[in-house]
């Protein structure tokens, strides 16, 4: 108690009196009324004194009194200056437009004259997108996808050709907090992995925090992707979407009523299952297999200082084979948010979250029938508070409680071979509080320090299991409703301070630790939506991060390129990892099949961007490691987590031909996966059987692919643009490796052969994109 | 258009393509592998004691001859198998008594190996009842065979299944059927039993036997089932079946007692 009186003490003791007043307001795009997040307003007078916006597009600005020039800027829209004469608190509310010349040429990404936010800003590099500005890059079947785009970007390691999940920094697929306006996304993964459930139509901004995370955040261990949707155009009707090879894309937004509240709707289907439609064969007729997702957004300003957000999302998967075997999971999300400004300097966001995920198989008809099923659902409440303190001190603080409520699993049906069986429902109750502050010293000197605590309750009605150390039952107990089962806190120290050395170079360094409370369950190589998430219990404690990092910032030729260059170094604790053969659905002694251990990961990370002009894009290069150490796993030896891929480079250039034609190409390259492979084999039953000898002692072949992209912006009318975007996936058809099987060779049982398979070769697709003005 | 549309809806998550690859594997040095079964059937226990070779060796397996092999039962009576050569060691008219713990002890040059096995009674099978399935994406309909018999109560109950036509044993790790009663305790059982060749067609005999097991057994064929015929790239992690034989030995003891049904599809 007294570590955190002292901690308040610090914030607290940096209140001074002066004779200051106060610049408030909101930043807006001026064409569509969309909130400006991350904008910059600086005062020219102050060298580096500024602020950036919220995610709500406020901001607050404390100066002496005065005579200012305020510049408000925003990637991709001309920079506004506003001369003030400060003598009491004011309300500057700033649209920017996008800039006329770039209409005309069509730009993809225009920068306004001064960018060099990267080297002022306090935090370390956040990777921020705003879908529009990767439009054009290539990828598979036509799907624009963020979640894609992030994993060419330093530190971000793809999971694998259909597979969406990720890994940062060598940490695990399971420990990165992915939020959809502030509602946690349990599977991120449509069509088993192949498209995530972000349809980048109803997404403004995409921000991935991989290390110095905010004390705001917390509950994983790696990373943080803060998904924000789209407000809807609150100035006019719109609407925009797209045909594609796999899907078709629809959106409409407008104002409920004219610059004070305005909704959005985006639905995205895909339709493969349609043209099965067509077929002759009953069997083929009657299969399904497609997803959706429906997102939903409404806005509106009651007052002037209170606005409501009510957002949704809403996506399924179902693959059905006539009556024979169905399957199909689905996230559900629903956040109602009030923004409120107290005062000035006060501003206040509360939220009500819901946040489900479950899926379902259902197998043969009638008599025959037997379903399994397994949920998460949560409920979460969050309150968050930002005190624009003074110009040199923004201080944020607030509470989260989240309910988990755990359905690991039931199987029930008519069949009566099967006995009806559901696994304990288990409950828990996960609770943050944070407080931060972002402080400027001087000119050159930016630091934001935070402190959070988290603590997390599993809890009753359940049963509580014990198990030897070869995971066998040796006990069990028995807890009524709420009643705690076992509880575990932490408190996670955030930090991080750059320090500018000029105006084209800086340093940067962070500390953060994270705590991780909840588990994704997943011993196959590739993600499936059964993955069950489990909580922290007796049995298992939570995942651990301490990350430091220390980046070099440089920006040359009059910041129209930018070099960031970050290392880093990360322990994990209680990490996860699986018994041989271990059972891991329907079973509700999971937790006898873990063994816990822990891991190390470290790495360089280089990126070179280019982000003006006519030709645009980065490259990106990691080095890295991701080590695990498990006492029951390659006897207690050191070994190499399956993304241990030391070489990792990403190219992206996008070059804008003239105003119709933009052309785009990626190039992927890393050292495989560390991978299990047999030294030696043995016959059994007549069987040759792989004799395994160490984990992850043996490396797939390195991948490399290059994507291609092609778009024509047709002829503009004035209500109406449209464009043909052509990508070709795997240009030159390498065959990578999906997987490599050991097994006897068909032709020759004598014989034992390695059968590598490959998922894409070249893959051309063609999608169609249309927007109403 | 037929088919292009058909290469869209279906190819589009199925363009996959496999081949034969090179792949440097290190070697190792052999290790003992005991393949050892007790059929309550024929009252014979069968050893086969060979060794590991690397991955891509294609002779066959390097035998054991000359190891001393001894079964003792539950009251302590030892017994020797017989030498057969070829790694192979037998004991006929050995009789099996039901629910109890048989030992099997290999010397083999000074290192011992002992692994244990429980023997259950068998379970009786039910007439076998068939069905005819209308065939999907491309393939033939044909018949699919159930499984029938009724779970005992109240106890762990361990199966293999395993099938044959027209005569032919489907007895490798791929090809058997695993089935414990975790979820079914005590019902009565009816699973067909599916899988790529498991159609058949008019004039067809044949047979299931249930093969009753233990739970080390079950576990370790479970775990072999992961890792055999290609299946270990689907695991993330795939390792070695945990043996019943101590040692740092590979292979299994099983103890096991049967019934059999057998149909012809008319």
């Amino acid at each position: 108690m007294k570590f955190i009186l002292t901690i308040l003490l610090v914030f607290f003791s940096l209140l001074t009196y002066s004779q200051d007043f106060t610049i408030s307001g909101s930043v807006t795009d001026a064409t569509n009324g969309e909130d400006l997040f991350g904008a910059v307003i600086k005062v020219k007078e102050l060298g580096n004194t500024g602020t950036n916006s919220n995610s709500y597009g406020f901001y607050s600005l404390t100066l002496p009194q005065g005579d200012y020039t305020l510049i408000y800027r925003s990637t991709g829209f001309e920079t506004q200056e506003k001369k003030i004469h400060l003598f009491s608190d004011t309300i500057i509310d700033v649209e920017l437009n996008i800039p006329k010349d770039v209409q005309q040429i069509g730009e993809v990404i225009v920068s306004a004259e001064k960018e060099n936010d990267n080297i002022t800003s306090s935090g370390m590099n956040v990777t921020r997108f705003d879908p529009k500005s990767i439009e054009t890059i290539p990828v598979l079947f036509g799907e624009k996808d963020i979640m894609k785009t992030l994993q060419l970007t330093p530190g971000v390691k793809t999971a694998g050709e259909g597979n969406s999940g990720f890994f940062v920094r060598g940490g695990g697929a399971d420990q990165n907090l992915i939020l959809l306006d502030e509602a946690p996304v349990y599977n991120a993964s449509h069509l088993l992995g192949f498209f995530s459930v972000f349809n980048s139509d109803a997404i403004k901004d995409v921000a991935l925090y991989k290390s110095g995370i905010p004390a705001e955040y917390g509950g994983r261990a790696s990373s943080v992707v803060d998904v924000k949707m789209r407000e809807g155009n609150n100035k006019k009707f719109g609407a925009s979407g797209g045909l594609g090879l796999i899907s078709s894309r629809l959106t409409i937004e407008a104002p409920i009523v004219k610059d004070k509240g305005s909704f959005i709707i985006s639905g995205r289907r895909s339709y493969a299952d349609l043209f099965l439609k067509l077929q002759k064969d009953e069997a083929l007729k009657d299969t399904k297999l497609f997803f959706y997702d429906l997102n939903v957004k409404a806005n509106y300003k009651i007052t002037k200082k209170d606005r409501i957000f009510l957002s949704g999302y809403f996506g399924r998967d179902k693959f059905e084979l006539s009556d024979k075997f169905g399957f199909s999971w689905g996230n559900a999300t629903g956040t109602l948010r009030w923004n409120h400004i107290i005062n000035d300097k006060l501003f206040s966001n509360t939220t009500v979250i819901r946040s489900t995920f479950d899926y379902e198989f259902s197998v043969g008809s009638g008599d025959e029938a037997f379903g399994i099923r397994s949920s998460i659902k949560d409920w979460n409440i969050k309150q968050d508070f930002t005190y624009y303190r003074n110009k040199n001190n923004t201080i944020k603080f607030g509470i989260n409680a989240i309910h988990h409520t755990f359905k690991p699993g039931s199987l029930t049906g008519s069949n009566e071979s099967f006995n009806e069986i559901i696994l304990h429902t288990r409950y828990a109750l996960e609770l943050g509080a944070y407080i931060q502050n972002e402080m400027k010293i001087g000119t050159r000197f930016n630091i934001m320090y935070g402190l959070r605590y988290s603590g997390f309750n599993y809890m009753g009605r359940g049963t509580d299991y014990q198990f030897d150390e070869n995971g066998n039952e040796i006990g069990k107990q028995y807890y009524s409703s709420w009643e705690s089962i076992k509880y575990y806190q932490g408190l996670e120290p955030r930090l991080s301070a750059s320090y500018i050395l000029t105006e084209k170079n800086s340093i940067k360094i962070s500390y953060g630790r994270n705590f991780q409370y909840l588990h994704q369950l997943s011993n196959a190589t590739s993600s499936s939506p059964t993955d069950n998430w489990v909580p922290s219990s007796k049995n298992v404690k939570p995942q651990i991060a301490d990350q430091i990092a220390a980046g070099y910032y440089h920006n040359f030729k009059d910041n129209m390129y930018r070099l960031s260059t970050e290392i880093y170094y990360k322990h994990l604790s209680n990490q996860i990892d699986y018994r041989n053969g271990a059972a891991l659905i329907l079973n509700d002694q999971v937790e006898g099949e873990l063994v816990f251990g822990k891991g190390r990961a470290y790495g360089l990370e280089v990126l070179i961007e280019k982000n003006k002009g006519k030709f645009t894009g980065w490259i990106s290069y990691t080095l890295s490691r991701s080590l695990r150490t498990f006492d029951e796993i390659n006897n207690g030896k050191e070994f190499s987590a399956r993304q241990d891929r030391i070489h990792d480079i990403a190219i992206v250039l996008m070059y804008r031909v003239s105003k119709s034609i933009a052309l785009s190409g990626t190039w992927i390259y890393y050292t495989g996966d560390a991978v299990t492979f047999p030294s030696g084999k043995y016959e059994l039953n007549g069987t040759y059987i792989p004799y395994y000898t160490e984990r992850n002692g043996y490396r797939m072949p390195d991948y490399h692919r290059m994507d291609l992209g092609f778009t024509w912006y047709m002829k503009e009318r004035k209500k109406f643009e449209h464009n043909l975007n052509i990508s070709i996936y795997n240009v030159y058809a390498r065959e990578n490796a999906f997987s490599i099987t050991f097994e006897e060779d068909e032709n020759d049982p004598t014989k034992t052969v390695a059968v590598q398979t490959t998922l894409f070769k070249l893959i051309p697709s063609i999608t169609y994109n249309f927007k109403l003005k | 258009m037929k088919y292009f549309i058909q290469l869209i809806a279906i190819s589009a998550l199925l363009f996959s393509c496999q081949k034969v690859i090179d792949v440097d594997l290190n070697s190792t040095n052999p290790k003992t592998v005991i393949e050892a079964n007790y059929t309550a059937e024929d009252s014979t226990v069968r050893v086969k004691i060979t060794l590991t070779s690397n991955y891509f060796d294609n002779n066959p397996s390097p035998v054991i001859d000359g190891a001393t092999v001894i079964v003792t039962d539950a009251t302590g009576t030892p017994q020797t198998l017989n030498p057969l050569g070829n790694g192979e060691y037998e004991l006929s008219s050995y009789v099996p008594v039901f629910n109890s713990t048989y030992t099997l002890t290999t010397t083999i040059s000074g290192t011992t190996y002992t692994a244990k096995s429980t023997l259950p009674s068998p379970t009786p099978l039910k007439p076998i009842n068939y069905e005819y399935v209308s065939g999907f994406f491309g393939n033939n309909g044909g018949y699919v065979c159930y499984l029938n018999y009724n779970d005992p109560v109240d106890t762990t109950n361990f199966f293999i299944a395993v099938l044959s036509e027209n005569g032919g044993e489907r007895g490798q790790v791929n090809e058997i059927t695993l089935t414990d009663d975790r979820l079914t305790d005590g019902n009565s059982i009816s699973r067909p039993l599916f899988g790529p060749n498991n159609l058949f067609q008019l004039g067809d005999t044949i047979e299931i036997e249930l093969r009753a097991i233990d739970e080390n057994i079950f576990n370790y064929y479970v775990e072999l089932q992961s890792i055999a015929g290609g299946n270990g790239g689907q695991s993330a992690a795939p390792a070695n079946p945990e043996s019943n034989w101590d040692n740092d030995a590979l292979g299994y003891f099983n103890a096991y007692s049967n019934s059999r049904e057998s149909v012809i599809i008319l």
